[in-house]
């Protein structure tokens, strides 16, 4: 770390943990738009090809049925833009607020300014409920976004209803999950699914499948093959017929590869995964939550090696003591001497991150950081001569001794002149 | 930024589904009309039914071409809006991010910032310390104070990690028995929830019950809401006397100004207290009352604050006119009831061993600061195709500013490698510091040896002193 760091802040570096917050609004509205095309698609194929029949009528009576039939149309047309829209305005609002926050960052001038801790904070709040909902805490998500007025900057809606279908691949616990919501998912986004060329459709169909195949009854067995015959010809990876073609040959426990990791349960999870991968690539989310990004190097950057190391004064109370097969991990308090220099604790030092930091490497330095006038006391800690005197001022020590301030008043007591100056290049 | 609100306005302004709504309005207009027509013609019109219908084919026809205009509208409005982003973000990559991310967090072994070795250490790294994530999260929460939040998290990860539990995955969630309270709410206005701890005794193992870490910040902000909100000194003040030893072991000024803040207080506000037989005039009762209070509480604080105390009561003299008097400025409140409530939140977290600012809150600021150099890093890695060569160390220096300088840093101007535990500073007889490794290489086969830096020469069995920094 250069001592002359300068703080003055570039924004624009400095976003680049925040650059999926503005993405996720965008893609909605896209989407939001291709609906729209597409309800009015609908509407005009329909509203037209009533038309086209009303002039073949010649009854009034079944020409007014015929234009009310239209009307409906037209109003459900109406209905169903409107709600749309509602959606657009959200999103919009949404949008304005997040362009707005990441505004702010830009009017900010350096680091120091105590209007970059209120922003910071945000972030970090922003970060929080974004793992959580990553992590399917969707309650505490919520609940944290609406205490620190950050609703509009997080993806509550989007990553509920994710939540929701992936739960419901997984299924309840004990049983098989349930690939209808996920089809319903895919219909929805078709198009978007083929451009990237995901199989994710084809994969539940395999599933759905292998439910039909396993009950092994014969007339599941004709829909299974029924089923087949519609969704995997025609496809340009004949693997999965394939694979559904053999598997009608296999009894539900058979020993025999792949056919065995087909029929187990496992696949659930797998497509739980499989489909959160495709959900996220699809809205441009980040693979990973944002917070480990930040945190990982966060901690590279602030980690030394004394961090760990068991001559650190600093270490603090609550560390977890793993025994060698983790299997019994207890949060004991160790003894350790009361802190009693007044330097801030550091955060890898500190009880909530020492452990999460024990396998980042540490930064890199190419300068030495002292303090000014250190000197060695024979003990072999260094500090800065200042420093040593103010705090054996505050302990109390009399004139002319002198202690090491992290041993506090149970250690030695030496005289000044045992100190020596030493020199850090 | 601006291009982006520009392009967000248009948005909201014209480029949106609105026109479109109005369109379709017009159509159900014509429809409506044309069925109106149809169903009770007005009497002087002679128009026929299949003519208003083919009438209706061109203006429907019509209609949906604006709506198709319409749409193209917000298509046009959604893309000039990606273009903005396009620029505002151009060749910052997120892609490098994540793949450094998780590198980042790799396990001891081997760290690849390589974009396709990340992946590969994405099983271990951050997302494998799920737990202790979720730890730190949950102790952030109860600093900030967000206790509704903490519990629920909470609630949920026990859930969570029950069911995954019976799935047969292996997660640590022992430290969730530290955050669980038997009762959910924790009662903020609870004057019984008081730590009867000796000093001695705020160590011991015995001490930790569950909910520990709950209660004591329930009690911090229990206590800083009575300073704040409440102007009530009287919680602060009593838990400065219950800590005073380590609170003055560490130097802390917190009790004193505590002391100070309520004489300042009686001071300044006249309470009318008809006990004081022998003060009839109003107008001095406030100063009577700081005076009372000092005799009591002052002499504590003698050897180390006698220039402050001697301050404030001479104060006392210029009672009737203190705002011109010189004293004045000893006697603004405010401001130093926000110093003493940051004052009290950095001595209580002090005491608890846990650093004053959310180290979560540190860290991210330093990995915002630290991830445009890692990401630029692992750019020119992936260009040049070769690797990063050592794993406990990061490859690129990533310069934080002073406030998050926390330890004292030793780089041997030989060798220009850290301190490590491997590979220690040690001290030659002369005052110099080297790594330990270097000194051996210097010395290798000789007795003595002479100092790189200054003409001193020594023996050099045993090495040098090792030296902590």
């Amino acid at each position: 770390m250069a001592e002359l760091i300068s703080t003055k802040l570039d924004p624009d570096s400095h976003l680049l943990l925040d650059q999926p917050l503005l993405r996720l609004p965008h893609e909605l509205l896209r989407k939001n738009l291709k609906s729209a095309q597409r309800h009015i698609e609908i509407a005009n194929k329909g509203i037209a090809t009533s038309i086209q029949t009303l002039t073949t009528h010649s009854s009034p009576a079944d020409t007014l049925a015929a234009l009310d039939a239209t009307l409906l149309k037209a109003q459900s047309l109406k209905r169903k833009l409107k709600a749309l829209h509602a959606e657009e305005a959200i999103l919009h609002r949404q949008q304005k607020a997040r362009i707005a926050h990441l505004q702010e960052l830009h009017d900010i001038p350096t680091i120091a300014d105590v209007k970059y801790d209120v922003w910071a904070q945000t972030r970090l709040d922003r970060l929080l409920v974004d793992y959580l909902l990553r992590q399917n805490y969707l309650a505490s998500a919520r609940q944290l976004a609406e205490a620190k007025g950050i609703v509009d900057l997080v993806d509550i809606p989007v990553f509920e209803e994710c939540g929701r279908i992936e739960a419901s691949l997984r299924g309840v616990h004990g049983e098989c999950g349930d690939v209808r919501e996920a089809l319903g998912w895919c219909a929805e986004n078709k198009q978007a699914l083929k451009k990237i060329g995901s199989i994710l459709e084809l994969e539940l169909r395999l599933q759905q499948f292998i439910e039909l195949a396993r009950t092994g009854e014969m007339d599941k067995l004709m829909e299974a093959i029924a089923h087949a015959r519609k969704h995997f010809v025609g496809g340009q990876d004949t693997l999965y017929g394939l694979r559904a073609g053999g598997l009608l040959a296999h009894a539900p426990n058979t020993m025999v590869e792949p056919y065995k990791t087909m029929y187990a349960p496992t696949r659930y999870p797998y497509l739980a995964a499989l489909f959160l991968r495709t959900h996220h690539t699809l809205f441009a989310l980040p693979a990973h939550p944002l917070l480990h990004t930040a945190l990982s190097a966060g901690l590279s950057a602030l980690k030394t090696p004394t961090c760990h190391s068991a001559h650190n004064p600093h270490r603090g109370m609550f560390s977890h003591q793993h025994s060698s097969d983790k299997t019994t991990s207890t949060m004991s308090r160790q003894s350790v001497p009361p802190l009693l220099t007044d330097t801030p604790v550091c955060p890898i030092c500190s009880t909530e991150l020492n452990e999460l930091a024990r396998g980042v490497p540490y930064a890199h330095h190419t300068k030495s950081y002292m303090e000014d006038d250190p000197v060695v006391l024979p003990n072999g800690r260094v500090f800065g001569r200042e420093r040593l005197r103010g705090l054996n001022v505050k302990l109390g020590v009399p004139e002319g001794r002198l202690r090491d301030p992290t041993d506090g008043l149970g250690g030695a007591e030496w005289a000044w002149g045992e100190a020596r100056k030493v020199f850090i290049l | 930024m601006d291009a982006l609100l520009t392009a967000h306005n248009t948005l909201t302004t014209h480029a949106n589904l609105s026109t479109t709504l109005t369109t379709v309005d017009h159509l159900i207009d014509l429809l409506q009309q044309t069925r109106d027509n149809i169903a009770g013609p007005p009497p002087n019109t002679t128009v026929s039914a299949p003519l208003q219908i083919a009438k209706l084919k061109g203006p429907i026809r019509q209609t949906f071409e604006k709506a198709e205009e319409d749409l193209k509208e917000v298509n046009k409005g959604l893309n000039g809006y990606q273009k903005a982003w396009k620029e505002k973000f151009k060749g910052k990559d997120g892609l490098g991010m994540e793949g450094s991310g998780e590198s980042l967090g790799g396990g001891g072994g081997g760290v690849g910032l390589g974009l396709g070795a990340g992946s590969g250490g994405a099983s271990g790294g951050l997302a494998g310390q799920k737990g202790l994530v979720e730890r730190a999260i949950a102790m952030h929460l109860l600093r900030e104070g967000e206790f509704h939040v903490a519990s629920t998290f909470v609630k949920e990860v026990s859930a969570q990690s029950r069911s995954r539990n019976s799935d047969g995955i292996e997660e640590d969630h022992s430290w969730l028995d530290d955050f669980t309270t038997d009762s959910d709410n924790v009662d903020m206005e609870d004057e019984h929830l008081e730590d009867d701890y000796e000093d001695g005794e705020l160590y011991a193992p015995e001490v930790m019950e569950r909910g520990y870490l709950q209660r004591k910040f329930a009690e911090m902000y229990r206590i800083l809401d009575a300073l704040r909100n409440h102007h009530n000194l009287a919680p602060a003040i009593h838990w400065a006397n219950v800590h005073s030893d380590e609170l003055g072991a560490r130097a802390s000024n917190l009790e004193f100004e505590l002391a100070r803040l309520r004489f300042v207080e009686l001071y300044t506000s006249p309470q009318p207290d008809p006990s004081t037989s022998d003060n009839p005039d109003p107008s001095f009762s406030g100063p009577i009352a700081a005076l009372h209070y000092a005799r009591t509480t002052f002499p504590s604080f003698h050897p180390r604050y006698t220039h402050e105390i001697s301050a404030l009561l001479g104060a006392l003299a210029f009672s009737p006119s203190l705002p011109t008097s010189p004293y004045h400025t000893l006697f603004s409140q405010e401001p130093t009831r926000a110093s003493i409530a940051t004052l009290f939140t950095t001595s209580f977290t002090t005491l608890l061993a846990l650093p004053s600012s959310p180290p979560l809150l540190t860290t991210t600021n330093a990995g915002a600061l630290a991830l445009p150099v890692l990401t630029k890093y692992s750019h020119i890695l992936s260009r040049t195709r070769s690797s990063w060569t050592t794993s406990q160390e990061l490859p690129v220096e990533t310069p934080l500013p002073g406030s998050m300088n926390f330890h004292n840093i030793f780089v041997c101007p030989v060798s220009k490698e850290q301190g490590t535990e491997a590979n220690w500073p040690v001290m030659l007889p002369c005052g110099h510091v080297l790594a330990r490794e270097s000194l051996e290489a210097h010395a290798r086969g000789k007795g003595r040896c002479k100092c790189p830096y200054c003409p001193v020469e020594f023996r050099v069995e045993g090495g040098g002193k090792r030296v902590f920094i």
